[in-house]
């Protein structure tokens, strides 16, 4: 009867005994972090040195600080907060998707020799630390620097460092694209490339058969990279701290370390944290019940 | 010369708070909306200008006329805070080896002695707001004053400081004032300095882009109260703190200011006309002009009604070298030393021989920079944070957040 073949009863143990060390490691780094700052979110303050003391008995957690927090956050001062920062990250995404799916298909579709070389390339900005890039673009945006003096010449006259919604937007791209190009690479490469020829044999325009063909077999890929990117973005602070520093790109990483390192409130700054956590965990949701549909679709 | 740490060194000394320190009634507590944490809190002994206190001595200190140990001393302090050149020269002196851990926040360094993952024989850069707490956790021990044969340079008016009196645990190390620095080659107005009133130049739309703020919710929230009038620096009235936080929103609209530390390097770069800064900021901006600046284009202003302060030295209890700590201690309260250890920090160390006159004789500053000088009767004039209660901290980084939240 034809159908999947079991593996060998020998090999049936080895594949989750080798996955278990990085499965155990992830599981452990995950969750007791997790626990960690639940715990410091709805623990005790100490009397005399307030420090936040945890506590790790989730039956004496007290839910009152954080319940003022989240009041804060639907209601309150970060309320602004969290909704700037969602607009920068889905602009960023945005923009990160619109330059960064043609360097995935062109890579995905050159030669073997040439995808090498272009995917070096992809990596070579990693060769430097991503704050000491940051930081040339400070030296290059400052009044007298040399790309704004440029885009003056051109007629583009702001203020780059000084609260500018779109430093801190294209600093988030610049930061960030280059993870959201290698997975959309991964998928665009596993694309079997005969169903394009055959949609464009049948009469398909060249658009027609990317919209109906490239774009949904790369959702994926799409999805895998959006996650990839947005995850990090989201708790991003040291991209407004070197572009702008102003409170009119407040983000809600900024936030969270002014009340971890900046403030004795460190039980406002764990709520924070476990806020965002929920509402990323809505999106990884998202993302992974929509690949379960994918790959029941697949099967059926 | 680097600062990195040194930045975060003040800006946190500042914003941190050593709100640890504060004491904590469970009157207050209750205030705190039924928080759980805080009920039946013991008290701290704060002091204030207006209740100066005497700490509680717990321990001995150590018997006159030791000899200083050999080995390696250990100094806890923020980064770049010391000149290494100093410590070099104190290292031949004594034949000995200094060894420097640095930490970035003051809750931070009094988190690692706590919990013995440090320990340090003399500890520098710590202030009076965290000082109830290394007292209380027994974290540093009593000087032998025997030992600081430079000790009558500090400045008369902190030998027995309002947070310890008689100077029990600590010596104090640098002064310094809140105000603004700016570029006096650029088109900055200074008619307003000559009152109290120079606050304003932050809200001139004339220089909006090139404007600073601290970020340091204590800091920049006092600006802005000193400017709606208001001098009482550790308020707990809400209506005042919101007026001030309205007022700091009018300045953000007005001159879109950069919230941060570096007006020590912005200013002197040129990226920067204007700053709230400390008046050290300016004092170490000299180090950060380029290779062509003139140290004469930088300035500071601070009013009479201002915040002023200091930081001090202190031997930890758990010193395995405290003869060798006093020396160290002692040493850097001489003249020479201190002058020499000023060119690389910046700050000026709180010792009454070290006048105007004699840091422009040895070139230290440029005349522009006297009026960034904290003279003995200036640091009495000021005004003194004290560590707030824990309702009022609370009101202070509600207020914040709403600010920097834009």
């Amino acid at each position: 009867m034809p159908g999947r073949r079991s593996p060998p009863a020998d090999n049936r143990l080895l594949w989750p005994a080798l996955a278990l060390p990085g499965t155990a490691w992830l599981t452990l780094f995950f969750l007791v972090p997790v626990y960690a700052i639940a715990c410091i979110a709805f623990g005790r303050v100490d009397p005399v040195f307030r420090d936040a003391i945890p506590v790790w008995n989730p039956a004496d957690w007290q839910f009152a600080d954080a319940g003022d927090t989240l009041s804060s956050v639907i209601s309150g001062p970060l309320r602004g907060v969290f909704l700037r920062t969602t607009v920068y990250v889905v602009a960023a995404i945005a923009f990160c998707l619109v330059i960064g799916y043609p360097v995935a298909y062109y890579v995905a579709r050159s030669s073997l020799r040439r995808r090498t070389w272009l995917l070096g390339l992809m990596i070579l900005p990693f060769w430097v630390s991503f704050l000491m890039r940051l930081l040339a673009w400070v030296n290059l945006l400052e009044p007298d620097g040399w790309a704004t003096r440029a885009l003056d010449w051109i007629g583009i006259e702001q203020q780059w460092l000084n609260g500018n919604h779109v430093t801190v937007i294209l600093g988030l791209v610049y930061g960030y694209v280059p993870f959201l190009i290698l997975p959309l690479y991964a998928s665009l490469e596993r694309i079997d490339w005969n169903l394009v020829d055959a949609a464009q044999d049948l009469g398909a325009s060249p658009w027609r058969s990317f919209h109906r063909i490239t774009l949904p077999l790369s959702r994926p890929g799409i999805a895998a990279g959006v996650v990839l990117v947005a995850l990090p973005m989201f708790g991003d602070y040291y991209t407004n701290d070197l572009l702008s520093r102003s409170p009119r790109t407040e983000m809600i990483g900024n936030q969270i370390d002014f009340f971890l390192n900046a403030s004795r409130q460190k039980q406002k700054g764990a709520t924070l944290v476990l806020v965002l956590s929920a509402a990323l965990a809505i999106g990884m949701s998202w993302y992974l019940i929509g690949l379960e549909r994918t790959r029941r679709r697949e099967e059926s | 010369m680097t600062t990195s740490g040194f930045d975060r060194r003040r800006f946190l000394r500042l914003s941190g708070l050593g709100v640890g320190t504060a004491i904590v009634a469970p009157s207050i507590l209750s205030a705190c909306g039924g928080s759980s944490s805080t009920s039946n809190a013991p008290s701290l002994p704060i002091g204030t200008p207006d209740r100066p206190i005497t700490l509680p001595v717990t321990r001995e200190s150590i018997a006159d006329g030791l000899a200083p140990e050999s080995g390696t001393l250990r100094v806890y302090n923020y980064a770049d805070y010391v000149n290494p050149d100093v410590v070099a020269a104190f290292e031949e002196t004594y034949g000995v080896t200094v060894e420097i851990s640095t930490y970035v926040t003051e809750e931070e360094a009094v988190a690692k002695l706590r919990s013995g993952s440090v320990e340090a024989d003399v500890i520098l850069g710590m202030t009076d707001t965290s000082l109830a707490l290394l007292v209380a956790a027994d974290l540093i021990q009593p000087i032998n004053r025997s030992y600081l044969t430079n000790f009558s340079n500090v400045i008369t008016g902190l030998q027995n400081p309002y947070y310890d009196v008689g100077s029990q645990y600590t010596v104090p190390h640098v002064i310094y004032a809140n105000g603004i620095g700016y570029r006096t080659d650029r088109d900055v107005d200074t008619s307003s300095f000559s009152g109290d009133d120079g606050w304003n130049v932050l809200w001139d739309s004339t220089y909006s882009g090139r404007v600073g703020v601290l970020d340091s919710y204590r800091d920049t929230i006092n600006m802005a109260l000193f400017r709606n009038g208001v001098f009482d620096v550790n308020t707990g009235d809400a209506e005042l703190i919101d007026r001030a936080v309205s007022a700091l929103n009018e300045m953000s609209a007005a001159t879109r200011p950069q919230v941060d530390i570096l007006s020590y390097q912005e200013i002197p770069a040129g990226n920067r006309d204007i700053g709230l800064c400390w008046s050290g900021d300016m004092l170490a901006g000299i180090g950060y002009l380029p290779e062509d600046g003139d140290p004469m284009s930088l300035g500071f202003w601070y009013p009479k009604n201002t915040i002023t302060a200091n930081d001090f030295f202190a031997v930890g209890s758990a010193a395995t070298h405290p003869v060798l700590a006093h020396h160290f201690v002692d040493y850097l309260l001489d003249v020479d030393n201190a002058l020499a250890n000023q060119v690389f920090v910046g700050y000026q160390p709180a010792l009454e021989p070290i006048t105007t006159d004699l840091l422009i004789d040895r070139g230290v500053i440029p005349d522009s920079l006297v009026d960034a000088l904290v003279t003995p009767t200036r640091y009495d004039d000021g005004l003194r944070l004290v560590t707030l209660e824990p309702a009022v901290d609370t009101l202070w980084i509600d207020a914040w957040t709403t600010f920097t939240s834009g």
